[in-house]
């Protein structure tokens, strides 16, 4: 995936006017696992949600595995992006079972197909699927996920985004709303797929640890500018120490 | 009195499966029910009055309701307006389209033979309006039941549950909601074919007060018959239309006269929003008390009104998602 001389505007024109993102070009290779730190209202999310489609870019190029998809909708993209969401409200639907979200989240085109969507052998895939979790859902296939508690919610959400094999994984603070128990075990699992999977992942962050912990790169973002970009052994020898003073910079 | 009833909610029960489509299925409000209603009635009365059959006069009755859910559809999705003002404007625009397919306010029928007159004329009227209104309820129910069991069924749920969640599975959210509202609207057309059938004429004002009672009969439906399957919901459905239609029977019978059948209408909406609330406060209470006891708390000691911090959930209101 790249990202090309991106530029995002809020309120243009207004006394509320803030330049978010500002000429912001990224080149993620195959394999790669990114973590982005940032401040608050540094253009983290912006970022995100503009690779995801959620927000329109106001100038700049995005290609994903060879596509242009600067003006596509978020639909479009989700045949090679996925996305796990900060709420794990928001990455599932409450009111459908736990193996018809899992349904939903396999294959991501085709909704308008009038096939049946219950497969024969479904069942018994995704218990399998969700037993790895180590959860219990395996056992709640057909319990509706509103029910379930925010981790278990987080790490259907988890499970769901990897379900299709996506070129790019997009994971938005996606363990900040967890309790340090439950995210460290979502935080687990996300490395566990993730390295089994070989999937392309950009991870925002707002804890510095697991961001210099996971992942074979890191990317700073401030103030609409990515400040630092760093792979391999270079990420390896930073400290929190460093990543503290950059922030204070 | 109670056969009367089950005919006329056989009738019904294809605008409350609309409503219940477009309410509880896409999670949307939706106003159009009052135009497209009548539109149905216009467009099936008109197409008999120029010698087409009553199968396909009501077929395009439910035609026409379709093209009304895409009208609301596109001003909802492409547009960008609320739910609510989409369908008011809708319904809006279709009472002049209604006056100009029927080219007056009230157009009857002359010796058109209606759906009802293929069936054996020895029959009672009442056994005519049930067979006819069950067969369409029906098809129309099966054809649902197997929707939803369609990957396109499945992308709609979704839709109405969580749209953000939906896009980023892949799912076009507004192409769903535009198939929500036609398919909706068809249904509620095909309601209005047949009850002006029944009544043997389309007029104008038929609309007035349909939103309002597929509201209240999906509710009805809901307190009788509640289970998250397709069928038993949409049964529910069909149970609500007719349940609706005795009460009303009955509120007649105490000698209410026919203008106040609106107001009796909007009364009977409140109760069955209320009541839920009311009975679910209730058990909220007597399982707290027993869990109390159970713990060995005096329940004297607790907030009596602890109401206040536990709040049943709603009818109208949506489940936490």
């Amino acid at each position: 995936m790249t990202v090309q001389h991106l530029q995002k505007v809020f309120f243009p024109g207004t006394i509320n006017e803030r330049h978010v993102l500002k000429d912001v070009s990224l080149a993620v290779a195959p394999g790669d696992f990114i973590s982005v730190i940032g401040n608050n209202g540094a253009g983290k999310s912006t970022l995100l949600n503009t690779i995801a489609g959620t927000l329109p870019t106001d100038a700049g190029e995005l290609t994903l595995a060879g596509h242009r998809v600067t003006h596509r909708p978020v639909a479009y993209r989700a045949r090679w992006v996925s996305r796990v969401f900060q709420d794990p409200k928001l990455g599932t639907a409450g009111d459908l079972s736990v193996a018809q979200n899992l349904t939903l989240a396999e294959r991501h085109t085709g909704s308008l197909s009038l096939r049946r969507y219950q497969r024969a052998d479904q069942t018994a895939r995704y218990r399998e699927l969700l037993a790895t979790l180590e959860m219990g859902l395996e056992d709640r296939l057909d319990a509706q996920v509103k029910y379930l508690s925010g981790g278990q919610r987080q790490a259907l959400s988890l499970l769901m985004a990897t379900l299709s094999h996506p070129q790019l994984l997009l994971l938005d603070e996606h363990t900040a709303a967890l309790d340090p128990q439950t995210s460290a075990k979502v935080m687990g699992l996300t490395e566990k797929i993730v390295t089994t999977q070989h999937l392309t992942t950009l991870m925002i962050t707002h804890k510095l640890s697991d961001a210099l912990r996971y992942g074979n790169r890191l990317v700073m973002v401030q103030d609409g500018q990515i400040k630092l970009d760093v792979r391999g052994r270079e990420k390896q020898a930073l400290r929190q120490e460093d990543l503290m003073s950059l922030f204070m910079a | 009195m109670l056969v009367t009833s089950i005919g006329q909610g056989l009738l019904w029960a294809p605008l409350v499966i609309g409503v219940f489509i477009t309410f509880r299925i896409l999670d949307i409000p939706d106003l159009t029910t009052e135009g497209s209603f009548p539109l149905g009635a216009a467009v099936t009365i008109s197409a008999m009055l120029q010698g087409r059959s009553a199968l396909v006069a009501s077929l395009l009755g439910f035609l026409a309701g379709c093209v009304a859910g895409w009208l609301t559809g596109m001003l909802d999705t492409k547009l960008k307006m609320p739910s609510l003002l989409a369908g008011i404007l809708t319904m809006t625009g279709l009472y002049s389209v209604n006056m100009h397919i029927m080219g007056k306010a009230n157009i009857p029928l002359m010796d058109q033979t209606v759906l009802t007159g293929y069936l054996p004329a020895g029959w009672s009227v009442n056994l005519q309006t049930i067979v006819v209104g069950a067969g369409v309820t029906l098809i129309v129910v099966l054809g649902l039941i197997w929707l939803f069991q369609t990957r396109l069924g499945l992308s709609l749920m979704a839709t109405g549950n969580n749209r953000a969640m939906s896009a980023a599975n892949g799912i076009y959210t507004d192409r769903m909601v535009i198939i929500g509202y036609m398919v909706s609207n068809g249904c509620i057309a095909l309601s209005g074919a047949l009850i002006a059938q029944s009544n043997g004429y389309a007029d104008i004002g038929m609309g007035i007060g349909t939103i309002v009672i597929g509201l209240a009969s999906v509710l009805v439906g809901e307190i009788f018959l509640h289970g998250r399957r397709m069928w038993v919901r949409l049964t529910g459905m069909v149970l609500g239309a007719i349940i609706y239609r005795y009460l009303l029977t009955l509120a007649m019978g105490l000698g209410f006269p026919v203008d106040d059948l609106k107001i009796l209408s909007a009364i009977i909406l409140v109760i069955v929003i209320c009541l839920p609330l009311l009975q679910n406060k209730y058990r909220t209470r007597q399982q707290l008390r027993r869990y109390l006891n159970q713990i060995g708390v005096d329940e004297h000691a607790t907030n009596r009104r602890f109401d206040r911090t536990t709040s049943p959930e709603g009818l109208l209101s949506r489940d936490d998602k």
